[in-house]
C-alpha cells in the first residue's frame, strides 16, 4: 500500500526526473533517456515491473547515482543508524530522568526550567539549531567539525568518529528529549495521583525509591510507545539535521531522491523506512513486555 | 547521581575539546564542495559537481586557457581542411592513464563513438552533432569527420568532453559501468582517486605520471555538502577552502580573517524569455519597449550587490573575443519604452493599464523556479518595473524540473525568467536560431540564422568576430530576450590558495595543477 501511494504521488507530481530538466538536452537526448529509464511506459506497468524486481531484491538503478538503488541505500543506512541511536540515547539518557525527576517534584524550580528548555525544544526549528550549534561550537570555539562524519582523508580512528558525532546527534536529539521528557513527566506526576502511589507513601517505602523504582518503571511502558514513533522518525526524518551537518544518511539520501524526482530512490528509501516502522512497533511490543510483567500474564 | 553525571559530561568535553584537529591542516590539501556524489565519467555526468570532479581526473584534447581559447592538451596540435570537413589531431606521446595503461587513438575514437551513440547515456551528443565520426590514423593521430565546417568543435572539445579509457569500458554500455562510474575511475588528469565515502568525500592524489607540470597540491578533496549555508560554515570553520556563493550569501563571509572574496566573469546569461508565439511578443518593438522599461542597473545594485555586468546582448563579456565592447548597455529609458509601444499599438488608458484597440490588457504571467532569492528577487524587480509603465505581471514561480518540463519544452509559457550557461564560444545558434530544440522562446530572425550558420562554419577567428558582432546588433533591434545582466561568480576563498585562474570554477578546474596552497595572509 505504501509503495502504490508512494509511487503514484511521485509520478503525478509535476515536473518529472531532474535528469530530464536540463533544457539544453536535445529532444534525441531526452527520447533516448526516456526509454532507457523505461519512464515511457504506461505507469501500471511501471509499477508493476518495479513491484515484480523488488520482489526479488532488485530495488533498480538511481537515475541520480547511476548506480543500483539498493547498494546506494545501504551505503548510507550504516550512518543514518550510528546517527540516529546517538540520538536516541541521548535523548533518553538526558529526557528520561529528567522527566522522572521534574514529574515526581511538578511546580519545583527544576520542573518550572526544564519545561522552558522542553518547549524550546520542540519549537526551535532544526535547521537554525544546526546553524548556530555550528557557528558556536566549530567556528567561533573551534571544537568540533562542521561537518562529515570523518575527517577528510582516511577518517581518524573512533574519537575523530565521536567528535564529528557529537554536534549532529545533539541537534538531532534535541526535539526527542523535549518529547520523551515531557511523556516521563506527565506520568510520573499522574503517578502521584494513583492508589498505588499512596498505598506505598503508606507503608512507609522511600520516596526515592517509590521515584526510580515504581515510578520510572510505569513510565516505561508509556515510553516505549512514545519510542516506536520516534524511532522512524529519526531513521527517516533526520534529513534537515544530515543536511546541515553533510551526514551521508538515508534522510538526506530521500530528500535528495524526492527533489530529483529519482523514482526508484524514492521508492527503495520508503521501503525502508517503511520497515522501520515494523521494525519499530516489534521493539515497541518487546521492550513493554520487558517493563511490565502484567503485560506478559495477559 | 547528578554529580557524577556533571563530572562525566564535563570530563568527555574536555577530552574531545582536546582532541587534534590534524584535518585541517594536512600540507597541500584543498577542499572544495560538490552537493551531491559524483558520477566519475564525463560524458554521462549530468550535474555540475560531477562536471567538476571529472574535469580534474579526465582530460581532455584540448582546454581554455585563461582568455578561454582552446589550448593543447591531450592533443598536442591540430589541423583543419580546407573544407572545414576534417579535423586532425596529434596526440601527445607518453601519456598513461591513471592504471598504468598507454593513452592512444583508439581511447579517443572509442569515446566519441559513444557520445555519438544515443544508447550510451550519453548527454554531450548534441555538442557534437556535426561530427559523422572519428577515424584512426595511427595510434597517436585521429581525424574526425564532420558533415558540416563546425568553428566550435575545438572549444566543446575542451568544454565537458574529457576522454574514457577503452581498455576498461569496451563493451559495456556507459551508464551500466557501475563500478568504474563509482568507486574506480580512471582518466589521464593531473589527480586521481585515492579514496570515496559516499555521500561523504571524494579524495583525489597528485598523479605522478602525468604529463604536464607537476601539480602544486598533495590532494584535493571534494566534500559532499548539500546546503550552501553549511558550505559557508565550513569554510569560515576551515573545513573548506573554496567555495561559490550567492550575492545573499555575501554578507557571512566579508571581512572574515582568512577569507578573500574574488569576482570572475562567467559564461551566462540571464533573462526574461518571451513566447515570440504570444500575440504580445511577436512584435519586436514590444520586446525592445520591455527591455528599456526595465531598470537593470537598480537590479544589479540591488539583488547582484554589483557582482554582474549590465548586458548588451546575449553574448556575455566572458567571450572577450567576441562580445562587442563598443555597444552601450541597454539604457533604462521607460519614456522611449512608452513610445514604442505606442508604436505597436498599446496606449495606457485612465487607470494606466496598457490596452490595445481591440481592449485586451497587456497581461501575462512571468515564471520563475523557486528557491534562488537571486533569481526571485529578479523576476520581482522586473515584475515591478514592468508595471510602471501599465502591464500587469502575474509571478508565479515553481519546482526547476517541473518548469522545464511542464511549461518550457512545450512552449507552454508567456514569459520565464532563467539562464543559459554556454560553453567559452559565442556560437549561439542552437539557442536563437529558428525551430531549434533550445530556442524555446521560438524566436526567427532570418539575418540572425544566417549571422548565426556563417558563426558556426567559419574557423578564421577574425571573420567570426565580425559575424558574432554582427548579431549582436541585431539583436538590439529585435531582441530575441530580454538579457538582464552577466553574472560574475563570487569566489570564497581561504587567502592561502594560490594560482587558481580568473575564471569561472568549471573552466578553472581544468587547470587543477596549477592550484596551490601557501602561507595565509
Amino acid at each position: 500500500m505504501v509503495s502504490v501511494t508512494t509511487f503514484a504521488i511521485m509520478h503525478l507530481a509535476p515536473g518529472g526526473p531532474s535528469v530530464l530538466a536540463d533544457p539544453k538536452l536535445s529532444e534525441a537526448e531526452r527520447a533516448a533517456i526516456i526509454d532507457r529509464l523505461g519512464l515511457d511506459a504506461p505507469l501500471p506497468v511501471q509499477f508493476t515491473r518495479w513491484i515484480t524486481r523488488a520482489a526479488q531484491g532488485d530495488l533498480g538503478t538511481s537515475f541520480l547515482y547511476a548506480a543500483p538503488t539498493a547498494r546506494t541505500i545501504a551505503d548510507r543506512i550504516p550512518n543514518t543508524l550510528v546517527l540516529a541511536g546517538a540520538a536516541l540515547l541521548l535523548a533518553c539518557a538526558l529526557g528520561v530522568p529528567a522527566g522522572i525527576v521534574a514529574g515526581a517534584a511538578p511546580g519545583g524550580t527544576l520542573d518550572r526550567w526544564a519545561m522552558r528548555v522542553s518547549v524550546a525544544g520542540i519549537a526551535v526549528p532544526v535547521f537554525w539549531l544546526g546553524i548556530m550549534l555550528i557557528l558556536l561550537f566549530a567556528v567561533r570555539l573551534p571544537w568540533f567539525p562542521a561537518g562529515g562524519i570523518t575527517a577528510d582523508v582516511d577518517g581518524g580512528g573512533l574519537m575523530d568518529r565521536v567528535r564529528h558525532l557529537i554536534l549532529p546527534a545533539s541537534t538531532l536529539a534535541l526535539a526527542t528529549t523535549s518529547e520523551l521528557f515531557r511523556y516521563a513527566r506527565a506520568t510520573v506526576r499522574d503517578g502521584r495521583d494513583a492508589t498505588w502511589w499512596r498505598v506505598a507513601r503508606a507503608r512507609g517505602v522511600p520516596r526515592r525509591r517509590l521515584v526510580w523504582r515504581h515510578a520510572a518503571r510505569h513510565a516505561l511502558v508509556t515510553l516505549c510507545s512514545v519510542l516506536s514513533v520516534q524511532l522512524p522518525r529519526l531513521v527517516g526524518g533526520a534529513a534537515i539535521t544530515e543536511t546541515v551537518f553533510s551526514w551521508p544518511g538515508m534522510g538526506r539520501l530521500g530528500v535528495e531522491a524526492a527533489l530529483a524526482r529519482d523514482y526508484p530512490l524514492v521508492m527503495g528509501v520508503t521501503l525502508v523506512v517503511s520497515l522501520a516502522v515494523v521494525l519499530a512497533g516489534v521493539l515497541t511490543d518487546l521492550g513493554q513486555l520487558a517493563a511490565d510483567p502484567r503485560l506478559r500474564r495477559a | 547521581m547528578t554529580r557524577w553525571l556533571r563530572h562525566l559530561s564535563l570530563g568527555t568535553l574536555v577530552a574531545l575539546a582536546s582532541c587534534d584537529t590534524a584535518p585541517a591542516g594536512v600540507a597541500g590539501t584543498l577542499r572544495l564542495p560538490i552537493i551531491n556524489d559524483p558520477i566519475f565519467n564525463p560524458v554521462i555526468a549530468p550535474d555540475l559537481g560531477s562536471v567538476m570532479v571529472n574535469k580534474v581526473i579526465f582530460s581532455a584534447l584540448v582546454r581554455p586557457d585563461t582568455a578561454l581559447q582552446p589550448t593543447p592538451d591531450l592533443a598536442t596540435s591540430w589541423e583543419v581542411a580546407p573544407d572545414g570537413l576534417t579535423w586532425t589531431f596529434h596526440l601527445r606521446p607518453g601519456v598513461r592513464w591513471h592504471d598504468g595503461a598507454p593513452f592512444t587513438s583508439r581511447d579517443v575514437k572509442f569515446t566519441f563513438d559513444q557520445i555519438l551513440d544515443l544508447a550510451s547515456g550519453t548527454r554531450l551528443r548534441s555538442d557534437f552533432a556535426a561530427v559523422d565520426g572519428v577515424d584512426i590514423v595511427d595510434s597517436l593521430t585521429v581525424r574526425f569527420r564532420l558533415g558540416a565546417p563546425f568553428a566550435p568543435l575545438l572549444t566543446l572539445l575542451g568544454y565537458n568532453a574529457g576522454i574514457l579509457p577503452e581498455h576498461l569500458l569496451r563493451g559495456q554500455r556507459l551508464s551500466d559501468a557501475t563500478t568504474f562510474n563509482r568507486t574506480t575511475p580512471i582518466g589521464t588528469g593531473p589527480f586521481r582517486l585515492a579514496q570515496v565515502t559516499p555521500g561523504a568525500t571524494v579524495v583525489l592524489e597528485r598523479n605522478p605520471h602525468w604529463y604536464g607540470a607537476p601539480p602544486g597540491l598533495d590532494r584535493l578533496i571534494f566534500k559532499v555538502v548539500p546546503d550552501i549555508n553549511a558550505q559557508v560554515a565550513q569554510l569560515r570553520a576551515g573545513e573548506l577552502d573554496l567555495i561559490t556563493i550567492e550575492p545573499a550569501n555575501l554578507g557571512s563571509v566579508q571581512h572574515q580573517d582568512g577569507i578573500t572574496i574574488r569576482q570572475v566573469p562567467v559564461v551566462q546569461h540571464w533573462y526574461v524569455g518571451f513566447n515570440t508565439m504570444s500575440h504580445l511578443f511577436s512584435a519586436p518593438a514590444v520586446r525592445r519597449a520591455m527591455a528599456f522599461a526595465v531598470n537593470r542597473e537598480a537590479i544589479v545594485a540591488g539583488v547582484l550587490k554589483g557582482y554582474a555586468d549590465l548586458p548588451t546582448g546575449t553574448i556575455p563579456v566572458a567571450l572577450r573575443e567576441y562580445h562587442d565592447s563598443t555597444l552601450h548597455p541597454i539604457p533604462f529609458a521607460p519614456d522611449s519604452a512608452q513610445a514604442l509601444l505606442a508604436q505597436a499599438g498599446w496606449h495606457r488608458d485612465a487607470d494606466g493599464k496598457l490596452r490595445n484597440a481591440a481592449g485586451r490588457d497587456f497581461a501575462f504571467d512571468l515564471l520563475v523556479d523557486k528557491g534562488n532569492p537571486t533569481r526571485e528577487q529578479a523576476a520581482l524587480a522586473v515584475q515591478q518595473d514592468l508595471e510602471r509603465i501599465g502591464m500587469t505581471v502575474r509571478l508565479r514561480t515553481m519546482e526547476f524540473a517541473a518548469l522545464v518540463r511542464d511549461r518550457v519544452l512545450p512552449g507552454n509559457y508567456e514569459a520565464i525568467l532563467i539562464w543559459w550557461t554556454t560553453p567559452p564560444d559565442p556560437d549561439q545558434y542552437a539557442f536563437y536560431a529558428s525551430d531549434q530544440d533550445n530556442n524555446h522562446v521560438r524566436w526567427r530572425n532570418r539575418t540572425a540564422d544566417s549571422l548565426l550558420l556563417a558563426g558556426r562554419r567559419t574557423s578564421d577567428p577574425t571573420a567570426r568576430r565580425e559575424i558574432y558582432r554582427a548579431f549582436q546588433r541585431v539583436e538590439r533591434d529585435d531582441p530575441p530576450v530580454l538579457v538582464l545582466f552577466y553574472p560574475r561568480e563570487i569566489q570564497a576563498a581561504t587567502t592561502r590558495l594560490r594560482g587558481l585562474p580568473a575564471l569561472g570554477i568549471r573552466d578553472a578546474l581544468r587547470h587543477s595543477e596549477v592550484l596551490s596552497l601557501g602561507p595565509g595572509s
